[in-house]
Parts: C-alpha cells; structure tokens; sequence
C-alpha cells in the first residue's frame, strides 16, 4: 500500500511537499501495524502504543482505554457520525435519530454551523479531522463510530481522508470505540490511479489491520447527487454537462444506504465483513439526461464534453502545483474512460441484512417522485401569483 | 450545443479569450440573468417548501429569501420590463442605454465573467467525479430541501399543521418522541420544568420550550395555547407518594382540564361552526322544551313486604315560571327506589351521536349523584335495545358535567361496548343511594331528596385521531414495595383521562430498555398479561404513530418485546415489527383491540 501512494505521488514531482507528508503518515502506520498485528486484545495495544507516543492523544487516553472494567458502561445507543453534512451523512443522522440512537456529530468549525443537525435534535461537536488533537474528545462516550466523511473537492485530499482517516481510527481503537463503520467506494482497488479511491482503499486496509470491530460499506453513487447535477438544471433551463463515458453506475437512495447500514450495524455476523451496495440498475449519464426529460416534460440543454476533454485537462492541471487538487478531483476521468460499471449484484447482500428487494427505491421512482414533486410546487407558485394579480 | 464549440469555449473561458464564439456560448450557459421568472420560480419553490417544513428554525426561513433577493434580475434588467409592462416607449430606450453601459463597465465585466468562470468550473469538474456534487455552504439550505424536503421518507402529510406539545421531553421516551416528531415536520412544544442549558442542549433547537409544571394549572396554560396534541411521557423521579400524586395523577389531570379551556376558546371564538362546537340535544329555556319527557318510578327490589313499610317515592318535571327553569325534583325513601326521567332522542337531521364523543349537561340543583342510562338499539325494535349506564356528580349550585359515551358500560356484562350510532334513548335516573353527604352547605339535608335544574344536555364534538397520548405502565419491573402505589397513580391519571372526553391513547410498555429501536417485533395486547421489556425508541415510535391514527383513538393497551406466552396466557395480538420502509405496523395491531379501554 505504501508504495502505491508513494508510486502515485512520485508521479507528480510538483507536490514535493504533499509527498513529504503522506510519506511520514504512511511511517506512522508501519508503526503501529506491529502492534495491531501482534496484540489481539486492545489492553496490549494502548501499552504498547502509549511508549511510542505517535500522536498526544494516544498517550493521554490510554489509561481510561486499559481500565475497562469500571465506570459507565457506554450505551450502545451512542454513535458518532462523521461527515454528518454530506449526503449521505445527513441520512445516516436521519435515520439514527428515528431509530432511537443518541447521535453526536463530528463537524467543523466553521461560520455557519450546520444548523439544521442540532435541529434534528443530534449533539454536534466541533472537531476536525486534519487536526488529530480536535478528535480524542469527541469519542468520548461513543459506542459506534460512522464514518463518512469526504474531503471537500477544493482542498487536498491527502489532509483529510487519509491522514485525518488514520488518526480517527488510531483514536477510536485507543479509546476503545466498539464498533467503526467505513465508506468506501465501489472498485477502489482497481483504479489506483485515481486519489481519492486509491485513498479510500488503503483505509480500508488499515481498518482491517488496526483490529477495531469494524464493517466496511462500499458504495456506488447517490441519486441525490443527480439532482443537483441534471434535474435542477433542466428545469431551470439551464444548460446540462454530461460525458459520453459509457460507465454505468447504480445509483442508490441515499435513505436506503442509511437503512440498510443500520441494518448492518445490529447484526453482529457482519463483524470485520465488506459489504457493497448498489442501485437495482446500473445507468450511463446519457441514459440518466434522457429520463430527466421525460419526467420534466422539456429538453436539456445538453453539453456534452468528450471524456478526452477532461482526460487533457487533467494532464494540464497536473502540470502546476496550484491545480494540483484540481488534478486529484478530474482523476475521475481516468475511471470513466474505461469501461467500467458501478454496480454489483445485491441478492446476497440483502439475504445476509434480511431486506426485501423490492424495498429499494429504483432511480426512475426517485425521479419521478421528485419531479411530481417540484411540478407541482411550481403550479402552485403560479396559481398564487395569479391570485395576487387581484390585489393590485 | 455541439462538442467543439464546448471545448472551444470552455479553453477560451479558462484562459480569458473573449472571442465572439465564448460570448454567444455565454448568452446559453449563463441563462438565469435571460430568464430571471423561471430561476426565481424555482427557488421560491423551495422557498415555499422551506415555509411548509416548519421544522426549519424561524431565523433560517429567512435565507432563501435572501437568496431569492440576490437572484433577482439586475436593475437594469428589472427597469427594461417595467418599460415593457407599462408601454412606454421612451423608458424602454433609457433602459437600453443603461443596459449598454451596463455592460462595458469594467467592474460589472469582471464580476460576471468571474460568476460565469465559476459556473463552468464547477460544472466541469463536477463531471469528473462520480456522483459528488460540488457545493457551497450558500448552496446547503436549498439542497437540504431537495433532497429531505419533499421525498423525506419521514414526512407525514399532517404533520404541518399540527402542533404537539410534548411533556416530559427530557424523559428516555419524550427525548426520542421529540426528535421524532421534529423529523417528521411537527412543530413542537416542549414543557419542562426548568430551562436549564443542560435541557435546552437536549431538546432540538427549533423546539419552542415551555416553562411549567404539570403540578401547577396556571402554568400550563401558556403551555396549551396552539397545541392540537399532547404527548405525555413524563413519569414521577421518584416512588414516593406525594410525587406520584402530582406528575402521574393530578398532573394528567391538570393538563386535560387546561386542553378542554382552551379548546372551549377555540370553539367560542369560532362561533359554533368550529369543529370543536357541540351539538345540541335539548335546550330547556320554555315549557315547550318539557314535551316528550318522562317521569317514571321503579325500583330495584320486588319484595313486597319491605315495601310496606317504604317511606314511598314522587318525583314531578316541572317548569318553574318565576324562575325560568325546568326542575326534576322529588324524594326516594324506599330503599332500592328510583325515580327517572326519560325522553326518546329525536337529533337535528343528518346529525348522528357517533360524530360525537359524549354527553355534557349542564345542571343546577343541590348536588346529587344521578345515573346517566342510554339505550341502543335497532329503533323498529325496541326489545332488542341494550341499557348503558354511568354515573355522574353534580354540585350544590350550576355545573357542567362531561360524560364520555366511553365511560358508559353495559348493565349485561355479555353486551358489546356502546355503539353511540344505536342510541335512542336518554334517562336521568335518581337513586338514594351512594350519594355523597359532604357536600352540604345548607343545614342538614335529606340525602333521599333531589333537585335537578336542567339548562341543556349537549353532545361533545369528536375527532378520528387521538389528542391525548399517555404513556403508563404495566407495573412489571417496578421494586415490589412501590408498585402498589406506582400503579394507583398511574391508574388515576389513566382513569381522569378516560373521562375527559377527549380522544385518548394509553400506551401501558413494559419495562423500558435503552437500546436502538425498530429490531424486534412488538406484542399489543389487553388485559396485563405481558412480560416483557421494550425499548424507549419503540414506544416513541408508537406516540408518534398514533398521533393520526384513527384506530388508536380511544384504546389503551400494553406492549412489549415479542415472547413465547406461557401457556393459559397466549391470547395476544403479535404483529411483525421488521424495519420496513413503510411499516404501518400501528393499525393492524390496535384495529384488533378493543375500543374504549
């Protein structure tokens, strides 16, 4: 693994000192591998790694980690989310706050804060993970930690999912967290040439190793991302970019991800297990434009843009270290290009979790729904203002 | 737009060119400053979805506004079509001009392209990610609405005009029912005792918290006012006697009475035609109003020889002409006697008594208990009818006295439950016994005489749903040595509650537990027979159900953790409770129950 990243980063001699960075958080990991790999019970392992002091927190909280057998026990209703603004991590609070769970949130401080979390009734705790010193106090308390953050797109990858990544999981395993669910993405260890992916799978390799009771849920793509990206455009008339990639992607419900997850959590056979879950279709972008039309009664202002586009621009913003971070996100292309589907059959998945797959909405019911939805909003709007003309 | 004027463009746009090929591809992308109405259109849909979803902080209602504000066409733009409506050519031409200048400011140049570099960036490097999409922190209010605002698998279509205070919210249950409630769209009201910041953390932001105490009626009004519902999962902190009495007991029975005054508010204020308004039996106000009422005599024993030596029994129905009034007076002295008054029910057309929910009288006299007697049945048949009786109190001088077609049971323990629908007739009976002797101001009465001063007899409004949901308790799991006094509260409150007249739910858990909910199937059962546990996200799941479930109005009933029964005790109603994404597990679990429990 290590030399993968090491690989992917020599590649870009630009980003000298990113390279730098990484290359002493991968140490770090060698580090502690030994003591994961040797040690089978955590007591061992805090010991262990409270001599080599790798980062403060782990030293400070190892004492509250040995003495397991006193104090509160830590319900099993307590979960921390990280990521908890995403898409997909909203749905994870969502649906644990209805569950009954006490969910904390991992946030960033920032000017304006995420409201509507603490409007749901979750706790939110500032923290952030390119500051490993911020993390130690969130965990505490904390039975389960869910995980699904993503760095931002306009800052660089390496801060947040790999190195903030490590530090996470290094904590929760110190603080003697219980459980730790990973969201990783489908085939990532197949496109090591794309970043984030690339990233995404050494994590996993790492949670594996670092001995937390974990599972791990790889994903394919949200159908909340769509609208944003098609619907919205079209009917704001706006003009819509698509590729003529033909990678196909099951997109999936973000609601059903954070049900099924839960699922997941409460079975205690799926320990240590790797689970994927997709869509019940896999569509290319074209496919996708088409059926947003439809359903919205009028055409896109379709623009297409030829994978080889962002394939050159790639090669172009790779060339400066400023664009660099560009580069990592355009990486995609690289993907897109090959003829790749995101998808995965899921008869098994929903055996194992005990789900009915008629259950799992399909993207064209999703749509649908959506855009009965803003029709009719619009019409209303219209029937008001028409009112409205009577007044005046 | 063809491909090579994309990628022309877009490498123009990266690098600054402003050739005539990157200007008309600007005109396309760029569209919302040509069609300010349809953008605006769709933000104020979200706008208005963020208005409906009263979840949303009141101080954050405002942002899409703001939004809307940024969005609206430049001066110059809004200028030109105020020239257009109004027809005047002149301004149109000034306009234009403006416009003009418009565009070769620098300034305005600069600003535009940049917006315009940033639109196309964030959609092209949208395209190389995978499903990511971009977003600015501005962006975030909008998006949270597309994306939980109208597919939320949580909303609830009533939930937006509908306010639910919820007492007892720091509680493991009232804490759940509250986020519960929040997700689902509510506007909630929290009544806590102390708005300590450790409480106010607990509860939810947008959570409007109420200051009161279910021990103190005047604090509750406040507390009421705009609530349509009540969930009351608050429970006494400790065993002891006094503080059973006041949360379990009095406290349900505060809140009640606080309800019905504010509902009585309502109803006045809308002026009858309210759905909370009564419907009228009788009115007594002439002697027209005495017609069709009966005096009878009767008694409850058949022997004849006690009978001799009976003190006799008369009673008359008479309308008093000094004083405007309708009086059934009279004496009972033999032991086992009654004297009744009865009328066969004749109801405005179209108007039946199962749209209603009980009887309210309003009365004077010195304070006797009489007995309320119903009878139902087919009306061609009157053989077939089925007697149902309660009892009420009255008070020396006028009162109203609210009596529940719930609280009616049948004189034949085999009849079903009272069908409001069959009633046909009404009977005031008066009988010496177990009356009550405190109350007796004036000297010393005879408690085998009476005096009823009749105003009117009115039904009570009804609803399909519930108003009042109550969380007690089976008893199991509670220290022996208090449970008698536990469930003598609980039962008090349950009772009170029964009686009031509004639409009730009492949900009896068994022992709670702390664990995640949604896991295991649940058993609804009558009759305390269950053992088992349930956990606290259950039974808020079940309040929060119930809210519009017509099927939950008037039911109690205990729930708990699906068991194996031990034999003898297996009647119960076990319904599958699996995490399904539309698991209305609620009403084909209660529609078994029986009714006015």
């Amino acid at each position: 693994m290590a030399s993968t990243i090491h690989a992917q980063l020599s590649s870009t001699p630009m980003k000298f000192n990113l390279h730098h960075n990484s290359h002493s958080s991968l140490s770090w990991r060698r580090a502690l591998a030994p003591d994961a790999v040797a040690s089978t019970s955590s007591t061992f392992l805090t010991k262990g790694r409270g001599n080599s002091a790798l980062i403060t927190c782990n030293a400070q909280s190892a004492p509250s980690a040995v003495n397991l057998a006193p104090g509160t026990p830590v319900r099993p209703t307590s979960i921390l989310v990280v990521g908890a603004t995403g898409t997909l991590g909203r749905q994870i609070v969502r649906r644990a706050l209805d569950e009954g769970y006490d969910v904390r949130c991992l946030v960033r401080p920032r000017p304006a804060p995420a409201d509507f979390l603490r409007d749901w009734g979750a706790a939110v705790v500032n923290a952030d993970l390119s500051k490993p010193e911020t993390i130690p106090a969130t965990l505490v308390g904390v039975h389960t930690v869910i995980d699904c953050a993503t760095g931002r797109p306009e800052e660089p990858i390496k801060t947040v999912d790999w190195e903030g990544k490590v530090a996470l999981i290094q904590c929760a395993k110190a603080m003697g967290v219980q459980k730790y669910i990973f969201f990783s993405i489908h085939n990532c260890e197949k496109h090591p040439e794309v970043p984030l992916m690339e990233i995404k799978y050494c994590t996993e390799k790492f949670l594996r190793s670092s001995g937390l009771n974990h599972v791990t849920i790889r994903l394919c793509g949200f159908m909340q991302g769509l609208i944003g990206q098609y619907a919205v455009p079209i009917l704001e008339e706006k003009s819509v970019w698509g590729t003529d990639a033909p990678t196909r992607i099951a997109y999936m419900d973000t609601q059903d991800i954070a049900r099924l997850t839960f699922i997941a959590i409460r079975n205690e056979n799926i320990n240590g297990k790797l689970l994927t879950f997709a869509g019940p279709r896999a569509w290319t972008t074209q496919e996708v434009i088409t059926l947003c039309e439809r359903l919205a009664g009028q055409d896109a202002n379709v623009t297409t843009v030829p994978v080889s586009v962002l394939k050159f621009t790639r090669q172009l913003t790779r060339l400066f270290e400023w664009t660099s971070d560009v580069a990592d996100r355009l990486a995609f292309s690289e993907v897109l290009s090959s003829d790749t589907v995101f998808s995965v059959p899921m008869g098994e998945t929903y055996n194992i979790l005990g789900v009915d797959a008629k259950d799992i909405s399909s993207l064209e019911k999703y749509l649908q729904d959506y855009f009965a939805n803003i029709l009719k909003k619009l019409k209303d709007i219209k029937a008001q203002s028409k009112q409205s003309d009577i007044y005046f | 737009m063809s491909t090579a004027t994309a990628a022309a463009a877009l490498t123009s746009t990266i690098f600054g060119n402003q050739n005539p090929c990157n200007r008309r591809w600007m005109e396309i992308s760029h569209s919302p400053a040509g069609n300010p109405g349809r953008r605006s259109l769709v933000t104020r849909a979200a706008a208005s979805t963020d208005k409906e979803k009263k979840n949303q902080p009141k101080r954050k209602t405002k942002r899409p506004k703001e939004v809307l504000e940024e969005e609206k066409p430049p001066p110059a733009a809004a200028a030109a079509e105020d020239g257009e409506m109004q027809g005047v050519s002149t301004a149109t031409s000034v306009s234009a001009i403006k416009s003009r200048l418009d565009e070769v400011n620098p300034v305005g140049l600069g600003r535009r392209s940049r917006q315009i570099f940033d639109e196309v960036w964030r959609k092209f490097s949208g395209l190389g990610t995978i499903s990511r999409t971009a977003r600015t922190d501005a962006d975030e209010e909008a998006l949270l609405l597309r994306e939980g605002g109208p597919m939320c698998e949580f909303a609830v279509p009533g939930a937006q005009n509908t306010t639910v205070l919820v007492v007892g919210a720091t509680s493991r249950v009232g804490r759940i029912v509250v986020r519960k409630l929040m997700l689902r769209g509510y506007t909630v009201k929290a009544l806590v005792r102390n708005a300590d910041k450790e409480v106010v953390d607990m509860l939810p932001t947008s959570v409007e918290i109420v200051t009161g105490d279910v021990g103190e009626p005047s604090t509750l009004q406040t507390a009421i006012e705009g609530c349509n519902k009540i969930i009351y999962c608050a429970t006494a902190r400790s065993t002891i006697t006094g503080d059973l009495n006041r949360v379990d007991n009095l406290g349900v029975y505060n809140l009640i009475k606080s309800f019905q005054d504010y509902n009585n508010k309502l109803a006045q204020l809308r002026a009858g035609k309210s759905s909370k308004s009564k419907l009228l039996i009788q009115k007594f106000k002439s002697e027209d109003a005495m017609s069709g009422w009966k005096v009878r005599e009767g008694t409850y024993f058949q022997d004849v020889i006690a009978a001799k030596y009976d003190g006799g029994m008369d009673a008359k129905f008479e309308w008093s002409t000094e004083n405007e009034e309708a009086v059934f007076s009279g004496y009972v002295f033999n032991r086992g006697g009654y004297v009744e008054l009865s009328k066969k029910l004749s109801l405005p057309l179209g108007s039946t008594l199962d749209r209603y929910e009980g009887l309210v009288f309003s009365v004077g006299g010195n304070g006797r208990a009489y007995v309320i007697i119903l009878e139902a049945g087919p009306l061609a048949d009157t053989s077939q009818s089925k007697m149902y009786f309660s009892r009420i109190n009255t008070k020396v001088g006028f009162c109203r006295v609210r009596v529940p077609f719930s609280s009616f049971r049948a004189v034949n323990p085999e009849d079903p439950p009272l069908d409001p629908f069959l009633v046909h007739t009404l009977t005031i009976r008066f009988e010496p016994r177990r009356q009550k002797s405190v109350d007796r101001p004036i000297g010393a009465q005879d408690l085998r005489s009476f005096q009823l001063i009749l105003e009117y007899i009115k039904a009570l409004p009804t609803g399909q749903e519930t108003d009042f949901i109550l969380v007690s308790c089976t008893g199991s799991g509670i220290e022996p040595t208090r449970r008698e006094q536990v469930l003598k509260a609980k039962k008090a409150g349950e009772d009170s509650l029964r009686r009031s007249g509004l639409g009730y739910t009492i949900i009896r858990p068994g022992p709670l537990v702390e664990e995640p909910g949604g896991q295991r199937a649940l058993i609804f059962d009558q009759g305390n027979r269950i053992s088992q546990g349930i956990s606290c996200a259950d039974v808020a799941d079940i309040c929060v159900k119930a809210l519009h479930d017509s099927t939950a109005r008037n039911k109690s009933f205990d729930v708990c953790y699906e068991y194996v029964a031990e034999p003898g005790k297996e009647l119960y109603e076990l319904v599958a409770h699996l995490p399904d994404k539309a698991n209305n597990y609620l009403t084909p679990a209660l529609s078994v129950l029986e009714k006015n429990t």
